[in-house]
């Protein structure tokens, strides 16, 4: 078995371990094991994509191609670079964070965990692909089972909140899917055999007219999931109604499924569109990172806080791959990591909190520094990087994205950079007044006076996730030129269309 | 020269913090108080032994010093730019290598009295052993990106140490104040950054201060592209002075400043006196030739008038303060504006570069006297457990180690010869002299105010009435004695530091000769100040309260620091939070998601609304179905075709 | 013609074989055992279902009257299979409620001979046949439909089928001679020569497609189905909603793509906004059902809908998508019905509400209604999926993209009216929820066999290759 399908196969064979499973212990062990498992693969393909690409120029390793729907020309074709690779490291990460903080589901525990497994699949798949038909099939396997995560796990008002997400994403997917049939029946404009394959696709010069037509249409089908503005109001309610590890799940990795497909099949299939339509989605994502920043200003609940900084940390992301250029392509992958580990960490410490002191609203808590220690700094360390403090993931993220952005010439592009940055003013503002007003001051409620403390599953999930984002802080280097590497021939391939 | 072992100036304070951060529950406080202050005491040694080696044996060749580098790639932008991390020796880093070491060491020793019985002592420790590994970073930058790097852990740093009572709810605001208000002006620095990046290809400083007539390098072609007027390099400069004026506190990004003195006092002494806020003087040091050739200086003109308002705008403010620590930190503020004043007016060649040796020399100086300040402002709160003037007075005779050394560092900053101020003060008056009248007297009337509330300040405290006090003051432990005898050892030794030999703007040492006229003008300014306090406040009387009255209108907005701090909280409060966030949430709320769940309703709406079509009636099912042929028949028979 | 040329008819000779062994059976079981008779016609249709599998080369009868060839023997092989489901589903409906009354043995003959029709409809080479076999297909569903004569809304229903129908056939049969009248012929072969675009072949298609649209529940031509379906028993409801549905489909296809081929220009824009209409009110009205049978109904609604994006196209790719997706819909709509059918049988329950709660009682049967949801919502990776993918793409081959649009619209409020029933049964608590039961063992059979369809057919691509293959023979 080739060593990328084993990121299917082993989620899946976890998944019907799970289903002859009986009761929480069971349940929770066998999907530890499995993401371990995971994770190990992970580590694994990492060092062995490094050995590969010592020798191996190619755009995509370890690629496989089976014929799957013949006359459709689908292939199950699979394959990896820097980033799908450093992805991939991402999510094994986060799902193992995410079952060792849903330690103690009690309701459905089996369901729970498949639930969780089958996400995980989808967005593994979703990673390896380079087949369209392929990419999307797990692109909305990996949506779908939202629903029942926070439909049925989920508090608050959460039937109306998994609906609500579920109708946006999978509507946004409907819309996709109509960009990606017009990307498919133009993959033949070069005369050649119609393709699934985006490889195949790139070298194909799709008429101007359909990229026009297909890119808003590809473009805003990912990007719905990216929290584009203004389609983000999904995820400010299904965060807050999302049980803990589901929004580390799907802030940490399921948003970066919607950036990751605008770079590996909007900007690089449909380039000419991108330069047509860049202006105004600039202008949208621009106003996320601004509005998203702004809108979380005045929330008190931790849960729409956070979903809001998603939403301009994840605008960042777009803003960035509308630039078409390499810095900030690249800094466009890295903040994905960044911001998935980031947000991941914090929705692991805001569950911790809330599954203590039984609230989330800041005007409630206070002075926690004092009656839960570890959990408050490890929240001021997640708060720091998440303002881009040096030293975090976060800070060559952004600095990738702003150095890559000011690299545009044209003085609109230019503006938009400096409001776009002027952001981080903003975050600063946002963090701190929730460490000012949470975690600092004087106990505001007698009975935080003695929670229980954090538990050896707690720290191993913080663990899990503050480790790499601090390595990504302080030695970014064989990270960035990774990535960078890996977006080098696909900004080529887009600057031979022009 | 090889430079490799300085790495460990750096590096040591950061391995100690890790030590204490990690371990604090375990490691005992007292243990942990003895490793800052081993650790800081190798870190200053190894300094110094750097400054002996620069200065003395290998860093002049043929009259110049050299710049001597030691980088490694950070991360790649693109194929040119890139962040590099490294060590730059050259005699500003070497000279403040020196001052924050020294200042950090004293500030150690001195707080593991000051700190003594805190909960969170070994906290206390970690954090500062962070701040110096930060400020040595920035001190030792090789490019902008670095430094900006460490510019942003110097402010976090000083977050986490202002906010250090973190129960205390006006410290935390404090903290809070102080790291918006500077990463607001880091946003500026920041935009200078990438502006540069963008149009000078690189962000190393060698290569941008590389002054060869020869006619490539930015210096000379920094005309090539402009906005609104202005070279954009004359934009990035302004903009990359925003950020230091933010750290330094220069007017209007001031405000921060005197709410930080709610940190404890070693921390202000450390931070904000001797080494945080002379960052901006410093970056500005750092990137002297290009403010001073891009675009004949504009900017530092700018620089200059920012100065110099500011040191008049701090002192005027300085003068009325009660908080003790307030008015030095106002003291502090003026003082910056003064150095920043001599960089603005300072030549580049030879004596031309007066104002630069000045500015770098008043730095040295001032960190050395005004840290001895706070230190003995700290001594003081230590005794009497308040900020307050009115809490004070008649303390000579119960702290007089306190008093003796306070006394000094006051006529230091009051530039009464030979104290180490003195000496400073003069260079930068003479260098203001030379290049612009006007800056000449507002430094000179500064002067006067400066020697005035400063000895408002000790008479104050010493002398005047006699508070009645619960329990007797005494004067501090050996442990917060020694630093203030060391300090006060430095200012009045620092003045006679040749500093024209070490550290100019061209690197080429020159003769600095005393200009006697000037220095009497300075001096007598000084001595003015002096009586006038001693005239006001030596004995008790209403005298103050008379002249204040005098004042009327303008001593209350003067004592309300103009109201500056109330003019940001309405824009922040008022514009920004209610006017702005406040809205957009609501917005949110009601429009964008209000559109997506209407187009939701609508469609269930609609299917309310077309339910009377299944009437369930069997000739209204016969009557659609053949109208409905009808009607396509008749559309595709008549009209379609 | 010879003997053996009648191998041709192999399956609809087998069928009436069977038609008689049960009026056999009918005389010489004895009658404290009826409930065998269950048993032997479910044996005996499922060794048809099984010999149809044998292959079978194409060829005519009777002067081309009636015509076979490997698609339409495919054909009818998914029919049987729906066919076999349905029966193993209502086993024991008519075990309980019919065999009592004593009338076993009718439902099968009637459903049987409705097969039938549908055999020589599908197979049908002029349009006498193609009536005949329409005709028979129809009339004995009408009694089907009014089975249980106890309850008054049954022969409502039957009532309203009989008469609706008789109406739709009507107007078909109107088309036909108005056809007839333009080419001078009924045989496909000879019209599509002489068939050309005139005011009176419009018409003449248009009263036709109106016939057909009926028994696909098109709009303007659907009004009965809710009624009918809501009435009948749910195997007959299953029924009518696959098999007829399915069947009458798939012969419109022969005919536009072939016969009907010089018209294609007209029928291509009739195709665009019925299928439109048909779309947007099956959604909207399947919106608002509380009743199971209503709202699997309206679905069934827009699922023909989206049949016609295939059938726009008139090439073998549409063909064959439309082929693959009726196959699925069949297995898909007959997990969803067999649920249904399950529930009420054992509960007499029926509507949306009182399948709250039903996870953590019966897990099995909502996790099959589940996917059948997620199939006929277009959820990977189950069948149904590949079978709209499929659909959108043949229309999109044609450059329609606004319709595949307004089509993926669609589906996206499909999703949200079929996730209503997916929380009622996982998220939603009840207080009486259904308590837990064991189906028999036919209607288990039955779910397990559309289960594994839903699962297979889509991932297991041959399949899908292998329509594709067959496809051609109407587009040579």
């Amino acid at each position: 078995m080739d060593i990328l399908s084993l990121f299917v196969i082993v989620p899946v064979l976890t998944l019907l371990a799970l289903v002859l499973s009986k009761g929480l212990k069971q349940a929770r062990i066998i999907s530890m094991i499995g993401s371990f498992i995971q994770l190990g693969m992970a580590i694994n393909l990492l060092f062995a994509y490094f050995k590969e690409r010592a020798v191996n120029k190619s755009i995509m390793l370890f690629t496989q191609d089976t014929v799957w729907f013949k006359n459709f020309n689908v292939h199950y074709a699979i394959g990896v670079d820097g980033i799908s690779v450093a992805l991939l490291l991402l999510t094994s990460i986060v799902v193992l964070a995410g079952v060792f903080i849903s330690w103690k589901t009690d309701d459905l525990p089996k369901e729970f965990f498949i639930s969780l497994l089958v996400l995980a699949t989808g967005v593994y798949g979703f990673f390896i692909s380079i087949d369209l038909f392929t990419m999307f099939v797990f692109y909305e396997i990996a949506v779908i089972p939202m629903y029942l995560l926070i439909g049925i796990w989920g508090s608050g008002p959460k039937e109306y909140s998994a609906m609500k997400l579920t109708l946006m994403l999978m509507g946004a997917s409907a819309v996709l899917l109509v960009g990606v049939l017009g990307i498919y029946f133009n993959s033949n404009a070069d005369g050649g055999a119609l393709t699934f394959n985006i490889l195949e696709i790139a070298k194909v010069h799709i008429p101007f007219e359909a990229q026009k037509l297909f890119f808003p249409l590809t473009f805003i089908g990912f990007a719905v999931l990216g929290a584009l503005f203004p389609f983000h109001t999904w995820s400010p309610d299904g965060h807050a109604s999302a049980p803990t590890a589901v929004s580390m799940l799907h802030a940490g990795v399921l948003m970066k499924l919607g950036g990751y497909g605008v770079f590996r099949i909007a900007m690089f299939l449909l380039p000419l569109g991108a330069i047509e339509w860049s202006w105004f989605f600039i202008i949208l994502s621009a106003t996320g990172v601004i509005y998203g920043a702004f809108g979380a200003l005045k929330q008190t609940d931790l849960k729409y806080i956070n979903a809001y900084s998603s939403v301009s940390h994840l605008g960042m992301v777009l803003f960035a791959l509308l630039m078409l250029n390499k810095t900030a392509w690249n800094g466009a992958i890295l903040q994905s990591l960044s911001h998935g580990f980031m947000t991941a960490l914090f929705f692991a410490l805001i569950g911790m909190i809330y599954g203590r002191t039984h609230t989330r609203d800041i005007t409630k808590l206070g002075g926690l520094l004092k009656v839960m220690p570890f959990i408050s700094v490890i929240y001021v360390i997640a708060g720091l990087a998440s303002l881009g403090l040096p030293g975090f993931s976060g800070f060559i993220a952004e600095m990738n994205i702003f150095v890559g952005a000011f690299q545009h010439e044209e003085m609109f592009y230019r503006v938009a950079t400096v409001i776009s940055v002027s952001a981080i003013v903003v975050t600063a503002v946002y963090i701190l007044r929730v460490l000012g007003i949470m975690l600092m001051g004087e106990v505001k409620n007698e009975e935080f006076l003695d929670l229980p403390k954090v538990t050896w599953f707690e720290v191993t999930g913080i663990m899990l996730l503050l480790i790499p984002m601090m390595g990504m802080g302080v030695a970014p280097l064989w990270l960035s030129d990774m990535t960078m590497e890996s977006v080098q021939p696909f900004i080529q391939g887009v600057l031979n269309h022009l | 020269m090889n430079i490799t072992y300085i790495l460990f100036i750096p590096f040591i304070p950061l391995a100690v913090f890790l030590l204490l951060g990690i371990f604090n529950q375990q490691i005992k406080p007292a243990v942990s108080g003895y490793i800052g202050v081993l650790g800081l005491s190798i870190s200053a040694a190894l300094s110094y032994y750097a400054a002996y080696q620069y200065f003395f044996v290998s860093g002049k060749v043929d009259g110049v010093y050299q710049t001597f580098v030691e980088k490694t790639v950070w991360m790649n932008f693109t194929d040119t730019l890139h962040i590099d991390m490294g060590i730059l020796i050259d005699p500003i880093s070497v000279m403040m290598l020196i001052v924050v070491t020294t200042v950090s060491l004293m500030v150690h020793i001195y707080s593991r009295g000051y700190m003594k019985g805190d909960d969170g002592y070994t906290k206390f420790f970690a954090f500062l052993a962070l701040f110096s590994f930060s400020m040595l970073g920035l001190v030792l930058a090789t490019n902008l990106f670095q430094i900006y790097i460490f510019w942003e852990l110097v402010g976090v740093s000083s977050y986490l140490l202002i906010g250090y009572y973190y129960t205390k709810t006006s410290a935390v605001a404090a903290a809070k104040k102080a790291f918006i208000v500077t990463r607001f002006a880091d946003l500026g620095f920041l935009i200078g950054i990438l502006i540069v990046g963008y149009y000078a290809g690189t962000f190393d400083f060698q290569t941008l201060n590389a002054v060869n007539p020869e006619g490539e390098g930015l210096l000379l072609n920094w005309g090539a592209s402009s906005f609104m007027g202005l070279s954009v390099i004359t934009w990035a400069l302004l903009l990359i002075f925003m950020g230091g004026a933010g750290k330094s506190a220069m007017f209007p990004l001031h405000i921060w400043l005197p709410d930080a003195m709610e940190g404890p006092t070693p921390v202000s002494a450390l931070i904000h006196a001797a080494t945080m806020v002379v960052a901006g003087v410093y970056l500005v040091a750092r990137l002297f030739p290009m403010y001073y050739f891009v675009e004949d200086g504009f900017a530092l003109n700018i620089v200059a008038y920012v100065g110099a308002f500011s040191s008049l705008f701090a002192a005027i403010i300085a003068v009325t303060q009660t908080d003790i620590k307030r008015v030095l930190a106002f003291s502090t503020m003026s003082q910056i504006g003064y150095m920043m004043l001599a960089l603005g007016v300072s030549g580049y060649d030879g004596h031309e570069g007066v104002g630069y040796m000045a500015s770098m020399f008043h730095l040295f100086t001032h960190a050395m006297f005004k840290a001895l300040l706070f230190l003995g402002a700290g001594s003081v709160i230590h005794a009497v457990h308040s900020n307050y003037l009115k809490d004070m007075g008649g303390l000579r005779k119960y702290m007089p180690i306190t008093n003796i050394t306070f006394l000094i560092a006051a006529l230091a900053i009051a530039g009464v010869p030979p104290f180490a101020g003195f000496w400073s003060k003069d260079e930068i008056l003479v260098a203001a002299f030379e290049k612009n009248q006007l800056l000449y007297f507002v430094g000179l009337f500064v002067a006067l105010l400066t020697a005035f509330y400063m000895f408002r300040l000790y008479f104050g405290i010493f002398w005047g009435k006699e508070t009645k006090y619960e329990h007797t003051p005494h004067e501090s432990p050996m442990s917060m004695a020694f630093p203030l005898l060391f300090l006060a050892f430095m200012s009045v030794v620092a003045g006679f530091i040749p500093f024209s030999e070490f550290v100019t703007a061209d690197k080429v040492a020159f003769e600095a000769h005393l200009n006697l006229p000037l220095a009497a003008a300075a001096v007598g300014t000084g001595l003015t100040g002096i009586i006038l306090a001693w005239v006001f406040y030596k004995k008790e009387n209403d005298l103050a309260e008379r002249f204040a009255n005098g004042f009327g209108m303008f001593y209350k907005w003067t004592y309300h620091k103009f109201y500056f701090d109330e003019i940001y909280m309405f824009v922040t409060k008022k514009i920004i939070f209610d006017r702005v966030s406040a809205p957009i949430a609501k917005f949110d709320k009601k429009y964008v998601d209000g559109t997506m769940e209407g187009i939701g309703n609508k469609t269930v709406i609609i299917s309310e609304k077309i339910k009377g079509l299944q009437s369930g009636r069997l000739q209204d099912y016969a009557i659609f179905f053949v109208s409905g042929v009808v009607v396509v028949a008749l559309v595709f028979i008549y009209l379609w075709t | 013609m010879n003997l053996n040329s009648f191998i041709a008819m192999r399956q609809e000779i087998f069928l009436l074989t069977i038609l008689l062994l049960l009026i056999v059976g009918e005389i010489f079981i004895h009658k404290d055992k009826k409930g065998s008779i269950i048993h032997l016609a479910l044996f005996l249709f499922g060794i048809h279902t099984i010999i149809g599998f044998f292959a079978i080369e194409e060829s005519s009868l009777f002067g081309g009257m009636f015509r076979t060839n490997t698609l339409i023997h495919f054909f009818k092989n998914v029919l049987n299979v729906g066919v076999l489901i349905v029966l193993l589903q209502s086993a024991d409906w008519i075990q309980e409620k019919m065999i009592p009354l004593n009338k076993g043995t009718e439902f099968f003959m009637l459903l049987f001979s409705s097969l039938l029709g549908m055999y020589f409809m599908i197979s049908a080479g002029d349009f006498l046949m193609f009536y005949i076999g329409l005709e028979l297909s129809t009339l004995p569903v009408a009694a089907l439909v009014a089975w249980e004569t106890s309850k008054r809304i049954s022969s409502e229903a039957g009532v309203k089928f009989i008469l609706s129908a008789g109406l739709a056939s009507g107007v078909s049969l109107f088309g036909i001679s108005l056809l007839y009248a333009a080419t001078g012929s009924i045989y496909f072969a000879d019209i599509i020569g002489v068939l050309t675009t005139t005011n009176l072949t419009i018409l003449g298609f248009v009263l036709f497609f109106a016939g057909l649209g009926f028994k696909i529940s098109l709009v303007p031509f659907h009004f009965w189905t809710a009624d009918v379906y809501e009435g009948a028993p749910i195997g007959v409801a299953s029924y009518l909603s696959v098999i007829s549905k399915g069947a009458a489909a798939f012969i419109l296809m022969i005919l536009l793509f072939t016969v009907l081929k010089p018209l294609i220009h007209v029928w291509e824009n009739i195709v665009y906004v019925i299928a439109l209409a048909t779309m947007f009110i099956g959604n909207l009205f399947a919106l608002r059902q509380q009743n199971m049978k209503r709202f699997l109904a309206f679905s069934s609604i827009a699922q023909a809908g989206f049949i016609l994006l295939g059938l726009i196209t008139g090439t073998q790719l549409g063909t064959a998508t439309v082929v693959y997706f009726i196959m699925v819909y069949i297995f898909t709509n007959l997990a969803a019905f067999g649920v249904v059918q399950a529930i009420s049988s054992q509960t007499g329950k029926e509507n949306r509400d009182d399948y709250n709660g039903l996870y953590r009682t019966n897990p099995n049967l909502s996790l099959v209604m589940m996917l059948a949801l997620f199939s006929l919502a277009g959820i990977p990776p189950v069948a149904g999926f590949f079978g709209k993918f499929f659909l959108f793409a043949a229309a999109a081959s044609k450059g329609y993209y606004l319709l595949v649009f307004l089509a993926v619209v669609n589906v996206t409020i499909s999703l949200y009216y079929y996730l209503l029933v997916v929380r009622a049964m996982f998220i939603r608590k009840s207080e009486n929820p259904i308590p837990f039961f064991k189906s028999k063992i036919y209607m288990r059979l039955g779910l397990i066999i559309t289960v594994l369809g839903i699962l297979v057919l889509g991932l297991y691509s041959p399949l899908y290759d292998y329509i594709f293959e067959l496809s051609n023979v109407f587009n040579k």
